[in-house]
């Protein structure tokens, strides 16, 4: 795997020697893994694995998710826009130039050093050392704003700056330039790495800093296709595409925050069943009753059963999922 | 909050404790007005994210472990407490950072990990408890010598002498001394990052 990792960083770097070329010339835009007959997707360098192993049968253009969208703003033929930040489909929407955006999966920041490790890099603090040889994407594309925004949340940021001895356009440039030795240390996506960890070892950015990474995608408004686009927006958002991304590396979305509409009967004894009606219960924790747990069954996105425990006191219901907690305003009356 | 002990609860348990928050009610305000005052310099915020996050590890490790009630009633007693306390911990942290106008993290921002049959046995969470809260009680005396704000400092000393207590119960409990060292080691940030990083998916 050694020899293929390098040989694919060495083509990848002279593919963007010819895309530097060829935008020169006046091109449109960044590298095209397949042209078939299905729809055009521009999506940000991170997802150029994953994507064609949900459908091959598209035409993708990889590349930054802020190139891509001035390339969009400007006419650039594409069907969807893949981004690896929400602002910039954001924008695009703002603008009228795609429809609303959704969030469809996130990602977490790493840094990866080359296998022989010269620079003898364990942890991210030791990328302040003087010496150290650091490659980041620039803070133009979303990797790059998300390594300031780590580097300035660790306090980390004029001392780690102070090694940086390049500025890439993507984070899979970042990621050859590690690869091949040429410097000790880059800021990647942890997709990045799980990939194909090949030439690399993984440090791990610490929890209490990574930023939120979520990735938004978006049909163009004047896409000829809307409909193959919302199905692939679809396959994109289902159970098997969500796992391929995860297979990837990626992270799934994280539950929204659960709301309780209304809840009935409104009193009722030790034992009994009570229904919860509301939203965004997938993925339900716990639910309490004035603070004692009770049995409970996800019956829907939008219903909960619960069983009264028998210790339980009159008092407000509270659903709890990994994103927050909603608490109903009325009491459940018990007894 | 713990679901089954409330600030009530522990206010009527004795004069002692409830005195014990009082002085915590004090050590938050100041961290609140920290927040509400000059900004704060980025190491200060990174030490405070930091420690955000230590809290929630902490208030995960206890939750789990009351959850599994393989505590016995002695330590689920003193398990609720403690989880009670990391929750008012994380709120006073937490809030030097949203009065910075900077959003802290929450629980759901974290996957935690723990080592095998951490919450099988009363033992394995006794082990455990002890690792975590002396590495703990190391973050917040690395954050004592480091921070520049006098506030944010006063602040978190009376959390490290709370999380001394919790090091100091599971020792005790594990059979070994309930304190020995004059002087506890503290944790540099990149010690206690690295440390935190090992319980972190």
């Amino acid at each position: 795997m050694r020899f293929s990792r390098t040989t694919a960083h060495l083509a990848l770097l002279l593919a963007l020697v010819a895309l530097c070329a060829s935008a020169a010339a006046g091109g449109a835009s960044a590298t095209s893994a397949r042209a078939t007959a299905g729809l055009t997707i521009y999506a940000g360098s991170s997802m150029t694995t994953v994507l064609p192993q949900i459908d091959s049968g598209n035409q993708y253009s990889f590349g930054s998710s802020s190139a891509l969208a001035t390339q969009i703003k400007n006419g650039a033929p594409a069907d969807v826009f893949m981004s690896a930040n929400t602002s910039a489909p954001a924008a695009l929407y703002a603008a009228g130039v795609v429809e609303k955006p959704v969030n469809f999966i996130r990602n977490t920041l790493a840094v990866v050093v080359p296998k022989s490790n010269p620079a003898g890099i364990k942890s991210i603090y030791d990328l302040t050392k003087p010496g150290v040889k650091i490659a980041v994407a620039a803070p133009s594309v979303p990797v790059g704003a998300y390594t300031v925004t780590v580097l300035n949340q660790m306090g980390l940021n004029a001392a780690i700056q102070a090694n940086v001895v390049t500025q890439e356009t993507s984070d899979a440039n970042v990621v050859a330039k590690v690869a091949l030795g040429q410097v000790d240390a880059g800021f990647v996506y942890l997709s990045d790495y799980v990939i194909d960890p090949g030439e690399l070892t993984l440090v791990k950015v610490p929890a209490w800093a990574q930023p939120k990474i979520t990735y938004a995608l978006a049909i163009v408004t004047k896409s000829p296709n809307q409909a193959a686009a919302q199905a692939w927006i679809d396959k994109v958002l289902s159970p098997a595409g969500q796992a391929l991304f995860v297979k990837s590396g990626f992270l799934p979305l994280t539950a929204p925050v659960p709301a309780i509409a209304s809840f009935s009967p409104a009193k009722a004894t030790g034992g009994a069943t009570v229904t919860l009606s509301g939203t965004n219960f997938t993925g339900t924790t716990s639910v309490t009753i004035q603070g004692v747990p009770a049995k409970f069954k996800v019956v829907s996105p939008a219903r909960i059963t619960l069983t009264v425990p028998t210790r339980a006191k009159t008092g407000t219901i509270t659903v709890t999922n990994p994103s927050g907690t909603a608490t109903t305003v009325k009491q459940l009356r018990i007894g | 909050m713990s679901a089954s002990i409330s600030r009530a609860q522990l206010l009527s348990r004795s004069a002692k404790g409830g005195a014990a928050l009082l002085v915590a009610g004090s050590a938050l305000g100041q961290l609140v007005d920290t927040a509400a005052a000059a900004p704060l310099p980025v190491s200060d915020l990174a030490y405070t994210r930091l420690l955000v996050g230590a809290e929630l590890l902490a208030a995960d490790f206890y939750a789990q472990a009351i959850a599994a009630a393989n505590a016995g009633a002695s330590v689920a007693r003193y398990l609720k407490i403690a989880a009670f306390n990391e929750q008012e911990h994380y709120q006073a942290v937490a809030r030097v950072l949203t009065g910075a106008g900077l959003r802290p993290a929450v629980a759901g921002d974290f996957e935690f990990s723990y080592p095998d049959g951490t919450f099988d046995t009363v033992g394995s969470i006794v082990t455990f408890g002890l690792q975590l809260e002396t590495t703990i009680l190391g973050a917040y005396l690395g954050a004592l010598g480091a921070v520049q704000t006098d506030t944010v400092r006063t602040g978190i000393a009376p959390i490290a002498a709370c999380e001394a207590q919790h090091a100091a119960y599971f020792a005790e409990v594990k059979g070994l001394k309930a304190f020995s060292l004059s002087f506890p080691p503290a944790l540099t940030i990149d010690q206690a990052s690295n440390a935190f990083d090992a319980y972190t998916a």
